[in-house]
């Protein structure tokens, strides 16, 4: 490596990060969508050069994610759970901490939801009351678990040294091995063939407006948003998200200004928790009703990591990261079912999406991290 | 040879820089500035942060294109599109943050990009008799390091490393930029006796550098650059550091002590047999007494690492203490937190700014808000009020003159002396009752080190008690009340500023007793003769 030719590609790089770091909203934006348009025409090759009609493919992406009520709602649906999976992760970076572990706590959020709901049902009235009820004291319950699961790895990342994207993977693993074993043992719903918890009662379940699906309420929207305003507020205008996000740019100016470290990195990784089992409360009332092996649900979890990587770890910036994961998988699970193109293809074509979508926002962490663009 | 400017018979210069201009945008950064450097003489470049010193380096080592202007070497005009053409001109550059690879030897951090090669085999047994020929030739002790990976090495020996590095490349013309920012005071003295023998067998060098003192050392010839322009060049041999100061600042700098206006009153803070341990578990402060009184500064002097950093540290709640106690105002405050510290009113002007005293990515409004996070009305019941911590920043920023004055600004944007400013500024407006500052003009420009001086007098003559830590003995005499020496984790004595001489407090420094053998009247350099005080001999960085 020569002096000279590294110090050239030093000035490269230098002005490609500076005008990344440089750009405003508006063109982060148009960056974004022109990545997608760029990364589905590379796809639309790709499916020709398969042997498939790429304009009948680009019509069934289009129809699955927004194409009638029934594709919306479900496009809706999937954002939910990626806009609060999102969050959880957001909060988490924002704070200079690794929370690979939401899948865990969105597992254990869920799972205690459902097991609170069955508990708790006999004792109290049934119709609306004690469907809002249980679902309030499900959600409560799914918040609890989810928090005390994420405050597990803080404290073992404070009091411990303990890293916590170690400890956070290997709770992931745990949470679906131990919630598998209790919803096919212990838990079983009595009759039940599969490896799933009874049912919740029919009258816990959020209303059908707007929408007539059985998956998908506007009303779990409205939380999702609801959670969302609660923690941009948090971050951006409490003592508390000051501190935060302080520790995480800083971790010795924190201290210095009276911040202590290790209550904080507790702090963080429960919050984190606890919106991750909120997604994991809406899950298991909206979306399933009962709780199932947690090998076979999805990975919401895992791909909040990319949501809010894509929304610059920005709690408002996580609704349309969100949205785009949202209608990306329910066109995939449309067009998986609609379309003989295999769900490999269709999977890798999601995959570049996500990957040209965010390959520039990364580029842009990657440069504040270096202090790369940093001079003029 | 219509470039060459051989118009008499002498040898040419080394470098000649001829009316360099450089702008960037509508910053002019450098502005016809002209520098010769005499072969085998050492030519110091001074100014204050932002003064255009890096960027005039920059491009006669090629890395920016100048907009006007023309680079002679050794008489013949140079156009350097990359540094590798500079180093083909046999110039070589020392950069203030080395580009070394720490993982490797030395031996191959220094034949790294010019391997000698054995038929398309690296041939390391002779780049290591090249290696060892010239740390032999100008006394570097550098040969027992040569397998030994740099990231195990110290600052300086890493810094001898570039040096030997350069050489190895052909280097006649070194750039030494900011070479003593890094060091300690005993590795800047070897530093200077390397540059000496380099001037010695022929070399010619640039020493960047913002310390008068040095420059006076160091070099036979000094340009004085001021906001890009030259404010003049002069003879190191008749210049004083009273001409330097005003040549860079552009007006008279104040070297001397200031009268006291306040009586000293009650003792305020104390420690009683403190012992402290530094991160690695060893105890850096053994056994340390002290109190510090209403109206008085006490000045803590040392070399750094004596355990300055963990008493400090100590004192404010960032750090356990062993055993021992701290007492403020007549409790025992020792095992509380930083935070309730900071509301009892101990204020602290961190050791390293950028790492503490300021989040870089901050502006300066949610800056002045570190340390006030229980403070009204800048937040009430958890909830902060960034009106009220906005009209906070401003304040500051006006008050203590922080350029440029926009509370906006992120902090990273912001030159040492302004950053510096700005956090003692804001451990003020605590309106604290003890004052403990760490360093408190490390790195930073002669203009706001005066004036970061005159606020810590002003804060002992409002009946502050000032604790600082320097290792700047020019500063510890001219602003202390009692000078506490700090050697190897115990305080070796407390000294008054007006009775000791420099000497004694660098042989204190180094654990000496210099009252046995020193004729205390004849080492003594009075503050009132007239004569200037030898200038700062502490790290910095």
């Amino acid at each position: 490596m020569s002096g000279a030719g590294s110090n050239r590609t030093r000035a490269v790089l230098d002005r490609i990060a500076a005008r990344l770091l440089d750009a405003s909203v508006g063109e982060r934006i148009a960056i974004a969508a022109a990545s997608m348009t760029l990364a589905l025409l590379i796809g639309l090759v790709v499916v020709a050069f398969a042997g498939y009609d790429p304009v009948q493919f680009l019509g069934n992406v289009a129809v699955g994610a927004f194409g009638d009520a029934n594709a919306l709602a479900r496009t809706l649906k999937f954002t939910t759970l990626f806009i609060l999976t999102g969050v959880a992760v957001a909060i988490a970076f924002r704070a200079g901490v690794f929370n690979i572990g939401v899948q865990g706590q969105f597992v254990v959020g869920g799972f205690a939801t459902v097991i609170a709901i069955l508990q708790l049902a006999p004792f109290l009235p049934t119709g609306a009351t004690g469907g809002v009820l249980l679902m309030v004291l499900g959600t409560v319950a799914g918040v609890i678990a989810g928090g005390a699961y994420g405050a597990l790895p803080g404290i073992l990342k404070a009091y411990g040294d303990a890293n916590e994207i170690v400890t956070t993977i290997m709770l992931n693993f745990i949470a679906t091995g131990a919630v598998g074993y209790l919803v096919d043992g212990p838990f079983r719903g009595e009759g039940n063939r599969a490896p799933n918890t009874a049912r919740i009662p029919e009258y816990v379940s959020l209303p059908r407006v707007v929408f007539d699906v059985p998956d998908f309420s506007v009303v779990g929207l409205a939380v999702t948003l609801v959670v969302v305003a609660a923690i941009a507020w948090v971050l951006a205008r409490t003592r508390f998200g000051y501190d935060m996000v302080t520790s995480g740019h800083q971790i010795a100016a924190a201290t210095f200004s009276g911040v202590n470290a290790k209550r904080t990195v507790v702090a963080t990784m429960t919050l984190s928790g606890m919106v991750a089992g909120i997604a994991g409360a809406l899950f298991a009332i909206m979306i399933q009703g009962y709780y199932s092996d947690p090998a076979g649900i999805g990975t919401y979890g895992f791909d909040a990591i990319a949501v809010s990587l894509l929304a610059a770890n920005n709690p408002l910036g996580v609704v349309p990261a969100g949205f785009l994961f949202g209608a990306l998988d329910s066109a995939g699970s449309h067009i998986r079912i609609n379309s003989d193109v295999p769900v490999q293809l269709i999977d890798g074509i999601i995959g570049l999406v996500v990957l040209f979508v965010a390959v520039p926002e990364l580029f842009r962490m990657a440069a504040e991290r270096t202090g790369l663009g940093g001079e003029n | 040879m219509a470039d060459s400017e051989r118009d008499d018979d002498q040898v040419p210069p080394d470098v000649r820089l001829s009316g360099i201009t450089k702008r960037f945008g509508d910053v002019v950064a450098n502005d016809g500035v002209d520098l010769t450097l005499e072969k085998g003489s050492v030519h110091a470049l001074l100014g204050e942060n932002g003064s255009g010193k890096t960027t005039l380096m920059s491009v006669l080592y090629g890395l920016y294109d100048q907009d006007d202007g023309d680079i002679f070497v050794r008489g013949e005009r140079q156009e350097f599109d990359s540094p590798r053409d500079a180093m083909d001109a046999g110039i070589g550059m020392i950069h203030q943050h080395f580009q070394l690879v720490e993982p490797m030897t030395v031996l191959q951090n220094i034949v790294l990009g010019h391997e000698p090669t054995e038929r398309g085999l690296v041939d390391i047994e002779s780049a290591r008799a090249d290696v060892e020929a010239i740390t032999d030739r100008y006394g570097f002790d550098v040969d027992e390091y040569l397998d030994v990976p740099v990231r195990d090495l110290d600052v300086g020996v890493q810094q001898r490393v570039e040096i030997v590095k350069s050489l190895y490349r052909g280097a006649e013309i070194l750039v030494l930029d900011e070479p003593t920012a890094v060091l300690t005071p005993q590795e800047v003295e070897g530093l200077f006796d390397v540059m000496a023998e380099l001037t010695a067998s022929g070399h010619s060098l640039i020493f960047i550098t913002h310390k008068l003192d040095e420059a006076l050392t160091a070099a036979e010839d000094i340009t004085v650059l001021r906001d890009g322009e030259v404010a003049g060049t002069v003879d190191a041999a008749g210049a004083t550091e009273q001409e330097l100061a005003r040549l860079m600042v552009g007006r008279e700098i104040d070297f001397d002590r200031k009268p006291r206006e306040t009586a000293i009153g009650d003792p305020v803070l104390g420690v009683a047999d403190l012992h402290v341990s530094g991160d690695r578990g060893l105890e850096q402060v053994s056994g340390v007494d002290f109190t510090v009184r209403e109206g008085e500064i006490l000045g803590i002097a040392g070399v750094q690492g004596n355990g300055q950093t963990e008493l400090v540290e100590a004192l404010t709640g960032l750090r356990p203490v062993e055993s021992g106690t701290v007492s403020f105002d007549g409790e025992d405050i020792t095992g509380t937190s930083r935070r309730d510290r900071i509301e009892q009113g101990i204020a602290y002007i961190p050791e390293d700014r950028q790492e503490e005293g300021i989040v870089m990515d901050y502006d300066m409004i949610r800056n002045s808000l570190l340390g006030f996070q229980t403070t009204q009305p800048y937040v009430e019941r958890g909830v902060v009020d960034w009106a009220a911590v906005r009209d906070h920043a401003e304040g500051i920023v006006e008050e203590y003159d922080v350029q440029p004055p926009d509370a906006t600004t992120e902090a990273a944007s912001l030159s040492g002396g302004n950053q510096q400013k700005f956090v003692v500024g804001r451990e003020i407006e605590h309106d604290p009752t003890v004052m403990v500052a760490s360093h408190p003009t490390r790195g930073v420009d002669i203009g706001s080190i005066e004036f970061i001086h005159d606020r810590l007098l002003e804060l002992r003559d409002a009946g502050l008690a000032v604790a600082f830590v320097s290792s700047k003995l020019e500063e510890v005499q001219k602003l202390s009340d009692r000078i506490a020496v700090m050697y190897e984790g115990e305080f070796v004595d407390i000294v008054d500023p007006e009775a000791v001489t420099e000497e004694d407090l660098g042989l204190l420094m180094t654990g000496a007793d210099p009252g046995s053998s020193t004729d205390q009247s004849a080492a003594k350099r009075s503050w009132s003769d007239g004569g200037t005080p030898a200038g700062d001999r502490g790290d910095e960085s």
